[in-house]
């Protein structure tokens, strides 16, 4: 896997906790990262594309075409997502940790 | 006035190949009619709806930029991150030109003397622009990944037009050959060893330009099957704008 930045591993991590519920279309995940995160996060200008492709190539979600004529196209997390997942999920909340404890520190200081 | 579907800026801007392009105008276009009537369900007017569907999913331009990067080919990704692209293609195309003049004038080499040569020795340039052409062409599919429909119908003008000028060129200097063999002879006086000679001759001059007509054949047939594949998305994508608007883009101001 190629080296991301904090912010585009958190936009990873969000696209792949929300198809680890279930299959999606694009904008279902746009639309669910909004509502679950109470706006905090929210893709916007099709940034949700790259990030979706990227996952797609490397395996982490499978991306398969419906319907003829109009297709849409929705993906599902795999297993090397779901693993992706778990060891992301507890990465960021250890560097979270150590953020706000620097935060917090540096107020009580 | 017609208004430009929302997509098209997306399809004219990203470099990647015409089915990465259909693919991802399609999945854009599905996904934004999807959450524009999610959006009007929930109680937003059409416009407003709309608006934000458009605002969410369709990609600016550093969306765009992650996009090529992600789909383009690993030569081009290579070339893109070592900034020297344009350099490279030029280069290519300078090289090909070069190695082919190169070739044509050691194959043709002694060569015809007297006035067909020059019309002989043209066909070393036609043969150089035709590796040009056919270099050009390969670089845009394969660093690029893409040939857009306008380059694409350059590059067979292009083709076609030295194709023809070589065969034309040829068939000029075998018959100045044949020309300046009889008109200054007696034909009563003529061998059957100098008819010959003349033939000789004459062929010779018209095979060079065969081979410059058949060089240029099979750089065209190299890239053909490419170009047809690639033709027939343009044609899906074009049927895509003209089917894609009514329903959910207005169509007038």
């Amino acid at each position: 896997m190629q080296q991301v930045t904090l912010s585009k591993r958190i936009n990873e991590l969000l696209v792949l906790a929300v198809l680890d519920r279930g299959p999606a279309h694009g904008y279902q995940i746009a639309l669910s990262v909004d509502e679950r995160t109470g706006g905090a996060f929210s893709f916007q200008h099709g940034t949700l594309y790259p990030i979706l492709h990227r996952l797609e190539g490397d395996g982490r979600v499978r991306g398969r075409w419906q319907g003829e004529g109009r297709r849409r196209k929705t993906y599902r997390i795999t297993r090397d997502g779901r693993a992706d997942l778990a060891a992301g999920g507890a990465e960021l909340e250890r560097q979270m940790r150590a953020l706000m404890a620097l935060v917090r520190g540096s107020h009580a200081a | 006035m017609p208004r430009e579907h929302p997509l098209a800026g997306v399809e004219r801007e990203l470099k990647v190949g015409p089915r990465r392009r259909l693919d991802l105008i399609e999945e854009v276009d599905a996904d934004v009619r999807a959450l524009q009537g999610e959006l009007e369900r929930r109680g937003r007017t059409p416009d407003e709806a709309l608006e934000e569907a458009l605002r969410q999913l369709v990609p600016a331009e550093d969306a765009l930029e992650q996009l090529e990067a992600r789909h383009g080919s690993r030569l081009q990704r290579r070339i893109l991150a070592a900034r020297w692209l344009d350099l490279a293609v030029r280069l290519g195309v300078g090289a090909a030109a070069t190695l082919a003049g190169l070739a044509a004038i050691t194959i043709a080499e002694p060569g015809p003397e007297g006035p067909s040569a020059t019309l002989v020795w043209s066909q070393v340039i036609l043969i150089a622009l035709l590796a040009a052409n056919a270099a050009w062409a390969g670089a845009r599919l394969w660093i690029h990944g893409d040939l857009r429909s306008g380059e694409r119908r350059l590059l067979w003008t292009r083709h076609g037009g030295l194709i023809v000028a070589a065969v034309a060129l040829a068939a000029l200097a075998a018959a100045w050959e044949g020309q300046i063999a009889f008109a200054t002879i007696d034909p009563a006086t003529v061998s059957s060893l100098f008819a010959w000679a003349v033939v000789q001759k004459v062929a010779h001059v018209a095979a060079i330009g065969l081979a410059t007509a058949i060089f240029g054949l099979f750089g065209w047939l190299a890239i053909t099957p490419r170009m047809i594949t690639d033709e027939e998305v343009e044609r899906r994508i074009a049927r895509f704008f003209a089917r894609g608007r009514p329903p959910l883009y207005p169509s007038t101001d």
